[in-house]
C-alpha cells in the first residue's frame, strides 16, 4: 500500500518546488486594476491606451496636458516661441531636468528619440506623427529605400549605412538642438495642434544609453552628447539584423533595472501579464501628496476586477465589466454607489456604410448612393437605442467628432430622426414598394438585398446595437437585414477590405483637433475601410490644413464634418462612448472627467482616511 | 522497460515536428496579422509592411523554417544565436518579452496550480471513493455520488465565480485573485479540483465494489484478517490501479486546461494566455507554447507507464514479455 503514497508524494514534492520559485509583489499605495493588458513600456512603440497611460507616468514629454479642460502646459520645456508664420519652434527644455540615473535630459535626447520613432527600422504605429517635419518624411523614404537596395546577408554594407544615419538625419530633418537646452523645430506647414501632441506618449524623449545598451564604461553624467559613440557591437540592446540590414532593437531595455525614465515614477518591477509596480522617481520634483508607490494589476476577467475592487484591494478600477455596467449607473442614480463614474470619452460608436457601388464579391451594394446612406441614418432611433439598448445615457450624435471635447470646435448637429424623409429619400432613389407587399423593390421588381450588419461578438453591446438597427430599419424603411457576429479578428480582415454593408465601429481621437477624426474619411486614408471618395470633403481638410488663422481653420473643418454627416454619411454615428470607472472620491482626488481621459498617475492625492 | 523509454525518446521529435507543422498550418490560416489591432488606427501601410518583413510574416516559409531551426536548437548547435538552445523567439504581440521568458514566468504558475488541484482532487476523490464503495447503497454513497455529478458538471466559471464571491468578497478569507501567496492557491486550485475530484471518487468506487467481490477478497476474509486489513492491504492496491493510470493525464490535463480557472482567479498561468495567443495570432507564442505542451504530455505518459509496471506486476511482466 505504502508504494501508493509515492505518486501523490512526487506531486507534493513538485508543488512544494514550484511554489517556492514565486512570491507576491509588495503592496502599493495606489493599485489600478488594469482591464487592458500592457503591451509594451517603449513610447516610440506604443499605440494602446493602458500602454500610454505607464508612459505618462515613466516618462515626461515637453509639454503636458491640464487634465481639467485640456490646454497644454509647460512640462520638459519651461516655455516655448513660435515664429509669425508658425514654422519655426523653439523649446527651451528645463535645465534641472534629470533622467533617473542622474543624467541630464538635453534637446539630444528628445532629437534621438524622434529620430528612433522616425527610423523604418524601429517600425512604429506613430512613425508618421512627425511627417509634418520639414524633411522627416524625405529621411523616411531615404532609409527605406536604402534597406530596400542592401544587398542581403552584407552586414558590412548594412553597417556603412547605418552610419549614415546619424548626418542623414541632421542634413535632412528640421530638428536642431540648438544648445542642450534649447530645441529647434521647423515645419513643412503649420500644425495647429502641435503642442497637444507633444504630450503624446510617441513622442516622448527616451534615455538613449540605456536604450542602446551602452557600456557602463562610457561616462554620461554630462549628457551621452558629450561622449563619443560607441560601436554597434559596443551597444548591447541593438544589432543589424543580417538579412534585412535593419537595426534591430533588444526589447528587454524596457525592463525593471534597465529602463531608465524623466517621468513622475521609476520602473521597480514588471511580471508579464500580472504586476507593474512604480515607485516615485527621486529625480522627478513632484507634487508632494502624489502616491510614493503604484501597482498595475492584471485582470483577464472584468468580473473579478470588480469583485477584487469590491474587496477592497484595488483602488481603481479603469473600466468596468460590461455585463455590470447599466445596474452599478442605476445604483448609483438611487444614491447607492457613490464609487460609479461614468464619463463621456473622446470616442463615437458608428456603424460605417460601405460606400462602394458592389462588394468584392462582385454583389450590388445600394449603400454607394449617398441618399441611401443619408435615409439609413435617418430611419435610426439613437434615442431608443441609448435608451432601452445600451441604457449608460451616452450623449447622443449625429457627428464623428464628440462634442465639447476641443476647445473651440463645434461639430455639426447632423442627421436626426425623421423616418418620413428617410422613406421619401429611399423612393427618389428608386427602391420603393411597387407590389404592395411591405418590402422595397427597385423599377425592374428586384427586392432591396438583405442589408448584412457586421458586428463583433466579443461584447454583447454590438450585438444589441445591431439588432436594434435591424428592427428600426425593418419598420422604417421595410428593408430586411442579415445580422453577421464576427471574432474580432475576422472581422477586422472583412472590415479592411470592404466585404459588408454595414460594419460596427469605434474611434478614438488621439490628439485634439478635429482632423484626428475626419482624417478616417479621407479617400486616401489607409483607415478609410468605407471606401469613401469625396472630393469636397478632401478639398476641404487641404483647405484646412493650408488656413493660416486656427478660428478660420476650424470653421473649415466644421464646414467639412458637416459635408461627411449631412450629406455623405460614410458612417452613422450612434453615440458618445461612455466610459465607466470606479473609484471612492473620499479616498482619492485628482481623477480626471474629461473626456479625453488621461489620468496622469501623479495627479491623483490619496486622502487620509478618516478613522 | 527501458526498450519503452527509449521508443519513446526517439519518438518525441517527431511527434514534435508533427504537431509543430500542423499547429503552424492551422495558425497561419488565421485572418489577420499578429501585429494589427482588431480595431482603431492602423499605420500606415509602409510601417506595416516594415513590421510585417521584420517578423517574417510576409513569407510562410521563411517563417516556418527559422523558426525551426531556432525552436528546436538548430540554429544553437550551428552557432547561429547565442541565446538560448531552445529559442521561441520574441512574442509578436508582447515584444517586451521572449516567448521563453514567458514560459519560463508562467509554466510554474500553471504547474503549481495544476500539481496543488490534482492533489486535492486525490485526497478528495479517494477518500470519498472508498466510503461510496464500501458502503454501496446508503446515504453516504448516495450523497457523494451525487456530488460527484456535481462537481462534473457545474461549469468551471460558475464554480470560480462562487468561490471568489464566498470566498474573497463577503468573508474575506481569502483574496480576490492574483498570485503568490498559498492563500492565493486555495481557491482555485480547489474550483479546478472538483472535476478531477469527482471522476477519481467514481474510478475508487467502482474499483473498490468490483474487488469486494473479487475470490481474493473472499479468501482473505476466510483467513480470518481483519476487515481492515483486507481493505487496506488487498482491496485497495488493486483498486486504485485505474486512478493511477488516470493520474497521468489528469495532471497533464490539470496543468494545461486550467484557462478558465485561470481567468476567473487573475492568475498569470499560461494556459488563459495561449488562449489570448490564438485569438491574438501571436504565432511566436502559440508554437512555443504548443511544443512545451506537447513535450510534457509525451513525458507525462511515459512517466505513468513506467510508474504503472512498477506499481503492478502484471503489465512489468507483459512488459518483459513482450520486450
Amino acid at each position: 500500500m505504502h508504494r501508493f503514497l509515492i505518486p501523490l508524494l512526487i506531486l507534493i514534492a513538485a508543488l512544494v518546488a514550484v511554489r517556492l520559485m514565486d512570491d507576491p509583489a509588495p503592496p502599493a499605495e495606489f493599485t489600478l486594476a488594469s482591464e487592458n493588458e500592457v503591451f509594451t513600456l517603449d513610447p516610440q512603440r506604443m499605440s494602446w491606451l493602458a500602454d500610454m497611460r505607464l508612459a505618462n507616468a515613466l516618462f515626461e514629454g515637453l509639454t503636458a496636458w491640464n487634465t481639467d479642460d485640456f490646454t497644454m502646459r509647460p512640462a520638459l520645456a519651461r516655455s516655448w516661441t513660435t515664429s509669425p508664420d508658425g514654422l519655426v519652434w523653439t523649446f527651451n527644455l528645463r535645465p534641472d531636468a534629470r533622467w533617473s540615473n542622474g543624467d541630464p535630459v538635453t534637446a539630444h535626447d528628445v532629437i534621438w528619440s524622434w529620430r528612433r520613432l522616425l527610423l523604418p527600422d524601429t517600425a512604429a504605429d506613430y512613425s508618421n506623427l512627425l511627417f509634418d517635419v520639414q524633411g522627416a518624411r524625405d529621411f523616411w523614404s531615404w532609409r527605406t529605400e536604402a534597406l530596400a537596395d542592401l544587398p542581403p546577408d552584407d552586414l558590412i554594407a548594412a553597417a556603412a549605412q547605418a552610419e549614415t544615419i546619424e548626418t542623414a538625419f541632421a542634413d535632412m530633418v528640421g530638428l536642431k538642438a540648438l544648445d542642450p537646452h534649447t530645441l529647434e523645430v521647423r515645419l513643412e506647414q503649420p500644425v495647429p495642434w502641435l503642442l497637444d501632441q507633444l504630450a503624446f506618449a510617441p513622442l516622448m524623449p527616451v534615455h538613449r544609453p540605456s536604450v542602446e545598451g551602452w557600456p557602463k564604461t562610457i561616462d554620461t553624467s554630462r549628457g551621452w552628447h558629450e561622449s563619443t559613440l560607441p560601436t554597434i557591437e559596443e551597444r548591447a540592446f541593438v544589432r543589424l539584423d543580417p538579412n534585412s540590414g535593419r537595426i534591430e532593437q533588444d526589447p528587454r531595455w524596457a525592463r525593471p533595472g534597465t529602463l531608465v525614465s524623466n517621468g513622475p515614477y521609476v520602473l521597480t518591477h514588471w511580471r508579464y501579464r500580472r504586476d507593474i509596480r512604480l515607485a516615485a522617481n527621486e529625480m522627478f520634483d513632484g507634487p508632494q501628496d502624489m502616491p510614493e508607490s503604484v501597482l498595475v494589476r492584471s485582470f483577464p476577467d472584468p468580473n473579478t476586477a470588480l469583485m477584487a475592487f469590491e474587496s477592497g484591494e484595488v483602488d481603481w478600477l479603469t473600466g468596468v465589466s460590461a455585463d455590470c455596467r447599466s445596474d452599478l449607473l442605476a445604483q448609483k442614480d438611487r444614491g447607492l454607489r457613490k464609487t460609479v463614474h461614468a464619463r463621456p470619452a473622446f470616442a463615437t460608436d458608428y456603424f460605417l456604410f460601405n460606400c462602394r457601388d458592389t462588394l468584392p464579391d462582385g454583389r450590388l451594394n445600394p449603400f454607394g448612393d449617398a441618399r441611401i446612406r443619408q435615409a439609413f441614418a435617418l430611419a435610426t432611433d439613437k434615442q431608443a437605442i441609448v435608451d432601452h439598448v445600451t441604457r449608460l445615457g451616452e450623449p447622443l450624435t449625429g457627428a464623428f467628432t464628440p462634442h465639447g471635447s476641443i476647445p473651440g470646435y463645434t461639430p455639426p448637429e447632423g442627421l436626426g430622426f425623421d423616418p418620413e424623409r428617410a422613406r421619401a429619400l429611399l423612393d427618389d432613389a428608386g427602391w420603393s414598394d411597387r407590389d404592395g407587399d411591405g418590402l422595397r423593390e427597385d423599377a425592374n421588381g428586384e427586392p432591396f438585398p438583405p442589408v448584412e450588419i457586421l458586428y463583433t461578438t466579443s461584447s454583447a453591446r454590438f450585438r444589441r446595437i445591431a439588432a436594434a438597427l435591424r428592427d428600426q430599419w425593418q419598420r422604417q424603411l421595410g428593408v430586411t437585414s442579415r445580422l453577421v457576429g464576427q471574432d474580432s479578428k475576422f472581422f477586422g480582415a472583412d472590415r479592411r477590405k470592404g466585404n459588408f454593408m454595414v460594419a460596427r465601429g469605434r474611434w478614438y481621437g488621439d490628439w485634439g483637433d478635429p482632423t484626428t477624426f475626419l482624417n478616417m474619411c479621407r479617400s486616401s486614408d489607409g483607415n478609410n475601410d468605407g471606401g469613401l471618395s469625396c472630393a469636397a470633403f478632401d478639398d476641404l481638410l487641404d483647405q484646412a490644413a493650408a488656413a493660416d488663422e486656427p478660428a478660420a481653420r476650424l470653421d473649415l473643418l466644421a464646414e467639412a464634418e458637416r459635408v461627411l454627416m449631412e450629406e455623405q454619411l460614410p458612417l452613422l454615428p450612434i453615440c458618445q462612448v461612455v466610459e465607466v470607472t470606479m473609484y471612492d472620491p473620499d479616498r482619492f482626488e485628482g481623477m480626471t472627467e474629461h473626456p479625453r481621459l488621461v489620468q496622469y498617475l501623479h495627479e491623483i492625492r490619496p486622502q487620509v482616511t478618516q478613522p | 522497460m527501458r526498450r519503452l523509454i527509449w521508443h519513446r525518446l526517439v519518438q518525441l521529435p517527431l511527434v514534435l515536428l508533427a504537431v509543430y507543422t500542423l499547429t503552424f498550418t492551422l495558425a497561419w490560416l488565421v485572418p489577420g496579422s499578429p501585429l494589427e489591432k482588431p480595431e482603431g488606427r492602423r499605420p500606415p501601410p509602409e510601417v506595416q509592411a516594415a513590421m510585417a518583413e521584420r517578423y517574417n510574416l510576409d513569407d510562410p516559409w521563411t517563417f516556418y523554417w527559422s523558426y525551426l531551426e531556432r525552436a528546436s536548437g538548430v540554429a544553437w548547435v550551428t552557432g547561429e544565436t547565442s541565446g538560448p538552445i531552445f529559442d521561441f523567439g520574441p512574442s509578436l504581440r508582447h515584444e517586451n518579452w521572449s516567448v521563453n521568458e514567458i514560459l519560463a514566468g508562467q509554466l510554474p504558475v500553471s504547474m503549481a496550480l495544476g500539481l496543488a488541484a490534482i492533489v486535492i482532487a486525490v485526497l478528495l476523490g479517494v477518500s470519498t471513493g472508498i466510503l461510496g464503495g464500501l458502503r454501496p447503497g446508503t446515504t453516504l454513497d448516495l450523497v457523494t455520488q451525487g456530488l460527484s455529478v456535481v462537481g462534473v458538471s457545474i461549469p468551471a466559471f460558475v464554480v470560480g465565480t462562487v468561490l471568489l464571491l464566498a470566498g474573497g468578497v463577503w468573508t474575506g478569507w481569502f483574496p480576490v485573485g492574483g498570485w503568490g501567496d498559498l492563500a492565493h492557491m486555495v481557491l482555485p486550485a480547489t474550483a479546478l479540483s472538483l472535476p478531477f475530484a469527482a471522476y477519481i471518487a467514481r474510478l475508487t468506487r467502482s474499483g473498490v465494489l468490483d474487488e469486494m467481490h473479487s475470490d481474493y477478497v473472499r479468501t482473505a476474509r476466510a483467513k480470518g484478517l481483519p476487515e481492515r486489513v483486507v481493505v487496506l492491504r488487498h482491496v485497495l492496491p488493486n483498486a486504485l490501479l485505474p486512478v493511477l493510470s488516470y493520474l497521468g493525464p489528469a495532471t497533464a490535463a490539470a496543468m494545461t486546461g486550467s484557462f478558465v480557472i485561470e481567468k476567473v482567479f487573475a492568475i498569470p498561468g499560461l494556459g488563459m494566455h495561449f488562449v489570448d495567443a490564438v485569438l491574438g495570432k501571436d504565432l511566436t507564442m502559440i508554437m512555443g507554447v504548443v511544443l512545451v505542451y506537447a513535450t510534457i504530455l509525451v513525458l507525462m505518459n511515459l512517466m505513468v507507464d513506467v510508474l504503472h509496471a512498477w506499481l503492478d506486476p502484471r503489465v512489468r511482466q507483459a512488459g518483459v514479455a513482450h520486450g
